[in-house]
């Protein structure tokens, strides 16, 4: 590697090491205990973002489900948080690896689709798992296998070392740092290679030997896991789930904020994440309508379609390297 | 040695191979013929892309038809495409990798084996050199450099020399010529260019309309009346 990629590659990764460095120890102690909510909240969306733009940025393909699988993930950490006395790590791992398996059988019928049709297979599945959350409700403690009862008796628990709001919310980021690096170690790896192969050209792929269908349903199920992960976050920050906050519409709106943000770059998820919940929560505060932030979204979403495929992350990249580049 | 046993294929009333029989033995073999004579074809059914009507193909008593197309490669067999296919966003040394990740037998030195290909092919100063600033060759090459990486058994090239200048040209025969020495690897080269095909092949195929019309020392298939006369046409007397 020559000397000028390498200096880029280490300023990149102590921009990145900074920013989440800000985020920890800077954000919680600023802010006031809404905002660290709705930061907590965005947070964790914003992991399960990043495994909308795995999929779109490596294999070219649409998924629709993401937030449907969020709540899946949710749905099993307050199911185990109610039924095992286990650490919260330990549930929040078996949940997303079972949400992680639950994408993969999804992607299943999916794998000989692309494009429109992939996009709309995966919104059917977030469309049955909005009928199947609002049949069954989430666990509140209650009795039987679904766990449901009119009033909680029960509690959701929080990890040892970060039982209050501000604790939660470094613990979360601390999570999501660690899922975006497990994603990023499959971009630099084995697998980051076999996808860039397979979304230049399937047969090529496999005239390398590259088992496509293999990979293919090895990106959705860590784009799963991520969602699994996020969903388990989102229970502890709750602490209680509606059934309600997870339409087949949210699924629709994260893609298109994470098209936004910009994928293929931890920033863009970062800014999916930032637009999806904390614009609208900007908006209530200053007593404008929230659901302004739509009209503002699909302003946003035609601007990155027509000019900045990249997104938000692909054009500060490139501004901060015309600096850069002015600065020599 | 590649065994073609009454290999045909049809798409619908397009009989694209017509019961092709012929074994293959020299280190590498061309395979000519005019536009639409079903030499890509033949590629695609032994790389796996193709399914044939009927025939099978035999490799040191492998079937190779029995064989998923990325298991062919596994097994060693590696092609190339017409249109070049590198990934643009993995470097140099990435898009090679893909094949050491696959195909590359247990034991194997990957790294020793990348820098040996990466000189082979002239590519050993743009390992990190990212797919989409290469040009038209240096892309041929790192496919081809892909192709050879991980010791194949068999490679299929399917016209390398397109689009190439003939300086460029030059490199590609050298490159071609060695596989053999260097990899101990089978060719099987496509191409339109007589030239390469003539420096660097030692027997030819001709196909034409889906059969094979001649099959031998080069020089002497392309003596062949029958040959010339599949390029040129026939002369019609009035």
């Amino acid at each position: 590697m020559d000397v000028i990629s390498h200096f880029r590659q280490e300023s990149r990764t102590y921009a990145a090491l900074g920013f989440v460095a800000i985020c920890v120890i800077v954000l919680p102690v600023v802010i006031d205990s809404i905002w660290v909510k709705v930061l907590t909240s965005a947070v964790i969306f914003t992991l399960a973002a990043y495994g909308i733009s795995l999929l779109y940025s490596q294999l070219g393909l649409v998924n629709l489900s993401q937030v449907a699988l969020i709540g899946v993930g949710g749905w099993i950490m307050l199911r185990l948080n109610y039924a095992v006395q286990l650490p919260f790590e330990l549930n929040l791992l078996v949940s997303a690896v079972i949400t992680a398996f639950i994408g993969m059988i999804l992607a299943l019928p999916a794998m000989r689709m692309k494009g429109l049709y992939l996009a709309l297979i995966t919104l059917m599945v977030a469309g049955g798992f909005q009928i199947i959350f609002s049949a069954i409700q989430f666990p509140n403690g209650g009795a039987g296998f679904l766990g449901v009862a009119l009033q909680s008796p029960g509690e959701m628990r929080r990890p040892l070392i970060a039982e209050s709001d501000t604790a939660y919310l470094r613990y979360s980021i601390i999570v999501v740092v660690l899922g975006v690096m497990l994603a990023a170690a499959h971009n630099r790896g084995r697998p980051g290679r076999a996808w860039a192969m397979i979304r230049k050209s399937e047969a090529n792929a496999m005239a390398a030997g590259v088992n496509v269908t293999l990979y293919k349903l090895w990106c959705f199920t860590l784009s799963g896991f991520l969602a699994g992960v996020s969903g388990g976050l989102l229970a502890g920050a709750l602490k209680i789930l509606d059934a309600k906050s997870f339409p087949a519409g949210e699924s629709i709106l994260l893609f298109a904020l994470s098209i936004v943000g910009g994928v293929g770059h931890w920033m863009g998820a970062v800014i999916a994440g930032f637009l999806y919940r904390v614009v609208p929560a900007i908006f209530n505060n200053i007593g404008i309508d929230a659901d302004l932030s739509l009209v503002i979204f699909g302003a946003a979403l035609l601007h990155a379609i027509m000019t900045a495929p990249n997104g938000i992350a692909g054009q500060l990249s490139s501004l901060f390297q015309s600096l850069g580049r002015q600065n020599k | 040695m590649i065994r073609i046993s009454d290999l045909s294929v049809h798409f619908g009333g397009v009989v694209a191979l017509d019961n092709i029989t012929v074994d293959i033995k020299d280190d590498i073999v061309g395979v000519i013929g005019p536009n639409g004579a079903g030499k890509t074809t033949l590629v695609n059914v032994l790389s796996g892309f193709v399914l044939p009507d009927s025939g099978t193909v035999d490799v040191e008593g492998v079937d190779l038809l029995s064989l998923a197309p990325h298991k062919r490669a596994r097994w060693g067999l590696a092609r190339s495409f017409q249109k070049v296919q590198t990934a643009d966003n993995l470097t140099v040394a990435d898009n090679i990798w893909v094949s050491l990740d696959t195909s590359a037998s247990p034991g194997m030195k990957k790294h020793a084996a990348l820098n040996r290909v990466l000189d082979y092919v002239g590519l050993a100063d743009m390992a990190d050199v990212p797919a989409h600033k290469l040009n038209p060759c240096q892309r041929r090459m790192t496919e081809l450099a892909r192709c050879l990486v991980a010791s194949p058994r068999i490679v299929l090239l399917d016209e390398p020399g397109g689009g190439l200048s003939e300086m460029e040209v030059d490199k590609l025969r050298q490159v071609i010529g060695n596989i053999k020495t260097i990899f101990g690897a089978q060719v099987l080269l496509i191409d339109h260019d007589v030239e390469l095909i003539k420096s660097v092949c030692s027997k030819t195929m001709v196909l034409d309309f889906g059969e094979l019309i001649a099959f031998g020392p080069t020089e002497t298939v392309l003596q062949d009346e029958n040959v010339k006369a599949a390029y040129l046409g026939t002369e019609i007397k009035v």
